[in-house]
């Protein structure tokens, strides 16, 4: 009872000295005021278990900043200590974003000018005594200009209790929660190189200008954000965990100059786009890693249906060769060997030379490229089909029998070029990896590409070393046998699953459109790939051949055709729909038309390409002065449903045209199935 | 074969090349000379075979303000300038900014706040301080009597104006130069500092 009564003329003093809110004490430069700060709250009176939000507002004299939660270079950060009633809880504070102010000496610092407002969310407590409840909060901050002066307040508060009723600070709550940070929704990539925190926003729209303000912790040392078009770059230069990730708030700046930061937190989607040896840093374990699994990769060639018959052939022909000599049938498989090498080395100069051209017309073969991801999943998925069986790759039998010549010859140079016509011959067994190798090496450093493939080559090469030693371990070779089927197709299956991680980046960078416009594009290469295995192999006659390049022509047309349908953009200019719009178009006595559509409704799609982005509905629109509204139910918004039962529909489309002529204008409801003249008819019902 | 192993290895030493040329705990410290406020000039390396404090200053930063009315600036002087430790002082505000005072001022307020370092020099440019990178006042960087860095950044891990603060605090260059001076390794050799931004010139 003592507590209760103390605590209510506590309250009473309160709101009698305050009134609504406290001013802070004071703190005098030169005879002003720096910072004036004011607690305050969303609400003037809370009710038991109620929201509301609470905060600091800051007004700063001019010329003066105030410091953001990671202050950059020099100053601090503000700070709010909370002193509230028991029961009470109280959220983080929300920081709105700050600017990034530039000082000598190539310092930045994160801060506030002239006023800002720091506020958290708080819960009152299920049960609440009554009479009015005080809140306490105390601020330390630093304001400076070229000088510092550390500032300190205590701040008191009142709220009533009973019910909810807004304050009138409610706006200023408002304006500035409109400034936090919102939650960032489309992943953005983070990678780690050497010294540098490399931030990719692949999503970032192409007039938009970005920036990162970095929230460290607290034992780094970061130098500045250095931007780069859509990549930031953020030096490290001290760490006592490793960072692979920041904290911090993105920040989007379009063209017309708007700000609008994204919280990146330990909540935030972060995709880690790694290129393995290339891009991360480079390291020794990293790039013998590689080597290995080239070799393993190019050891396993081996066993694939066109190589694995051909090895102890081989062997047998080095050792009848060297006859009473072993060693020489040791030179030979070397010979041998290092002819199927160069045919990698060549290989891997091909990709060095095309990716050099490439960069040369501004190609970037890099992972964080989208269209980069969307060529593999392109090549993996048709290697993936060639293993499956879909269809065969072949090598000209003109390039075999020249081949063929040049290796007849006996001795070192004959088994030279015997191993690079082993390595050709290999090709439609071996393609299929090689390819998705190739493509995959497009990502790395020259020098990477040219040591992966090496060493493909030596893991391919490997048996015939090994075995022209000691050719008694001929009979630890498997036999081949329709197993070797089977494997291949089993490794199709590791390239299908290849393709999905694929799909995922793509999907990460893109979104699900990406996704979708990706599927299109493997269906056709699926198409492709069935009709080229059907009706243009070796054995097909001429006319399967042409019937087989026409179709595969009229399918691309097809395709073509679709695409441009799919992406073509309208030229009418839509207004999202509200009552709201529909209501004022109506009183100011123009035409409405009102398009009920959704995405996924293809009628709909079908309807507006057809029958009102026309030339005849566009003119007779503008000289009518038609007001376009687009109501969008791809996510079933209520307020929708509600107007399409009131039309008697359940669903999309729909399409409202009100002639014009007032507020009271009865609509004219289309059919689902429209023409041009269909629209035109109903806007001349007047 | 062997010609990519070289370029690899040439490329990897490159890369180490590169990050040499940066300020870095563990490399060695940059040499410089400048005036002290007795007009006398002061080098770094007349100072090689001891221990060297740099202790980035302007006397009106309430930060340095918070290290020279408690007295705790000028207890670390005294405890290590008595062990040998070369303590300079720096300030680098320039012309017309705070804290860029002249030299008799300074010798005034050093008096005054019973200062113990050897000395205080001035840095009206900014050259040095930018060489150092030094960011704020106080920043703090400690050199061996190789002439290796040994610690940088903040004076202690509370980053405040408060007076109270520095009792509770953990002093960093506490820590490294008794570390660094029994032969032990630093535990923290490079914190983020904090303070007021140093006054350099705009350029």
């Amino acid at each position: 009872m003592r507590e209760l009564l103390s605590r209510t003329l506590v309250g009473l003093i309160a709101s009698v000295t305050f009134l609504w809110a406290a001013p802070a004490a004071a703190q005098q430069y030169n005879g002003k005021e720096l910072v004036k700060a004011t607690l305050m709250a969303d609400v003037s009176s809370i009710q038991p278990g109620q929201r509301f939000r609470l905060g600091v507002l800051y007004r700063i004299e001019p010329g003066w900043h105030i410091y953001w939660k990671y202050p950059g270079d020099s100053g601090i950060p503000t700070k709010i200590e909370w002193q509230l009633p028991q029961g009470f809880t109280i959220r983080d504070l929300q920081w709105p974003l700050p600017l990034r102010e530039k000082e000598p000496g190539d310092l930045e610092v994160f801060a506030y000018t002239s006023e800002v407002l720091l506020f958290a969310e708080v819960e009152a407590p299920a049960t609440l005594p009554p009479g009015p409840v005080t809140i306490q909060a105390k601020s330390d901050w630093l304001v400076c200009q070229s000088l510092c002066v550390p500032g300190r307040a205590q701040l008191s508060f009142t709220l009533n209790s009973g019910a909810n009723s807004a304050s009138d600070s409610a706006k200023i709550f408002e304006n500035y929660a409109s400034k936090v940070p919102k939650d960032l929704i489309n992943p953005i990539g983070f990678s780690r190189i050497g010294k540098n925190l490399e931030i990719e926003i692949p999503w970032a729209p192409n007039d938009a200008s970005l920036d990162f303000f970095p929230d460290p912790p607290a034992d780094a040392v970061i130098g500045h954000v250095v931007r780069d078009g859509n990549k930031l770059t953020l030096a490290i230069d001290t760490e006592t965990k490793p960072i692979s990730r920041m904290d911090g708030v993105l920040v989007v700046v379009s063209s017309g100059g708007n700000r609008q930061g994204y919280e990146v937190n330990g909540r935030s989607t972060v995709t880690a786009f790694h290129t393995g040896a290339s891009t991360s840093a480079i390291s020794l374990g990293g790039i013998l890693q590689a080597l290995g699994f080239a070799m393993l990769g190019g050891l396993i060639l081996n066993v694939m249906p066109c190589v694995l018959p051909v090895i102890s052939l081989k062997i047998f022909g080095f050792v009848s060769e060297a006859g009473e000599r072993p060693e020489k049938a040791f030179w030979l498989s070397m010979a041998f060997s290092l002819g199927i090498i160069s045919c990698f080395a060549v290989l891997a100069a091909i990709v060095i030379l095309l990716r050099a051209a490439g960069a040369q017309v501004g190609w970037g073969f890099q992972f964080q490229d989208y269209r980069f991801i969307a060529f593999i999943s392109c090549l993996v998925f048709a290697f993936a089909l060639n293993l499956f069986g879909v269809y065969e790759l072949s090598v000209s039998a003109q390039a075999t029998q020249g081949l063929a010549k040049l290796a007849s010859g006996q001795g070192y140079g004959g088994a030279f070029f015997q191993g690079v016509f082993a390595t050709i011959l290999a090709t439609p067994c071996t393609a299929p990896f090689l390819g998705t190798a190739s493509a995959f090496a497009f990502a790395q450093p020259g020098w990477a590409t040219f040591l992966i493939f090496l060493f493909i080559g030596l893991g391919m090469a490997l048996p015939y070393l090994l075995l022209a030693v000691n050719p008694k371990w001929l009979r630890y070779l498997p036999k081949p046998g329709g197993w070797m089927l089977r494997l291949k197709q089993c490794m199709g299956f590791l390239l299908a699953g290849t393709l999905l991680w694929l799909v995922w980046i793509l999907g990460q960078m893109r979104g699900v459109d990406a996704i979708v416009r990706l599927g299109a594009l493997l269906l056709l290469i699926a198409i492709l790939a069935w009709i080229k295995g059907s009706f243009w192999t070796p054995v097909s006659s001429w006319r399967s051949r042409v019937l087989a390049a026409t179709s595969m022509l009229c399918v691309l047309l097809l395709a073509a055709g679709a695409y441009g349908f799919v992406t073509k953009p309208s030229r009418l200019v839509w207004q999202q729909f509200s009552q709201a719009k529909l209501d004022n178009a109506l009183a100011s006595g123009r035409p409405v038309f009102v398009d009920f559509t959704a995405d996924w409704c293809i009628t709909c799609k079908t309807n507006e390409r057809f029958a009102i982005d026309t030339s005849k509905v566009r003119q007779e629109f503008s000289k009518r002065n038609v007001v376009m509204l687009k109501a969008d139910w791809t996510k079933g918004d209520p307020e929708i449903t509600e107007i399409l039962k009131q039309h008697g529909r359940a669903g999309v489309p729909m399409y409202l045209v009100y002639p014009g002529g007032g507020k009271d204008t009865q609509p004219v409801l289309l059919p689902e199935l429209i023409t041009s003249q269909t629209v035109l008819d109903a806007l001349n019902k007047t | 074969m062997i010609k990519t192993l070289l370029i690899t290895c040439g490329l990897l030493a490159a890369t180490a090349g590169l990050s040499l040329a940066e300020m870095e705990v563990g490399k060695p410290a940059p040499n410089f000379t400048l005036p002290d406020t007795n007009g006398k000039a002061r080098s770094l390396a007349d100072f090689k075979g001891k221990f060297v404090v740099l202790e980035w200053y302007q006397p009106d930063c309430p930060f340095v303000g918070k290290h020279y009315k408690s007295g705790n600036m000028q207890s670390l002087q005294k405890t290590y300038t008595a062990k040998g430790v070369v303590w300079l002082s720096i300030d680098s505000s320039a012309p017309g900014e705070e804290g860029n005072y002249p030299a008799e001022k300074l010798n005034q307020i050093a008096s005054n706040d019973g200062a113990a370092r050897t000395a205080l020099l001035l840095d009206p440019d900014g050259k040095v301080g930018r060489i150092y990178g030094a960011k704020t006042t106080p920043d703090m960087y400690i050199i061996d009597p190789n002439g290796t860095l040994v610690y940088e950044g903040a004076i202690d891990n509370k980053r405040s104006t408060d007076l109270a603060d520095v009792k509770t605090a953990t002093n960093y260059v506490k820590t490294a130069l008794d570390a660094v001076m029994t032969g032990k390794t630093v535990p923290t050799t490079a914190t983020r500092p904090y303070g007021c931004s140093v006054k350099y010139a705009s350029n």
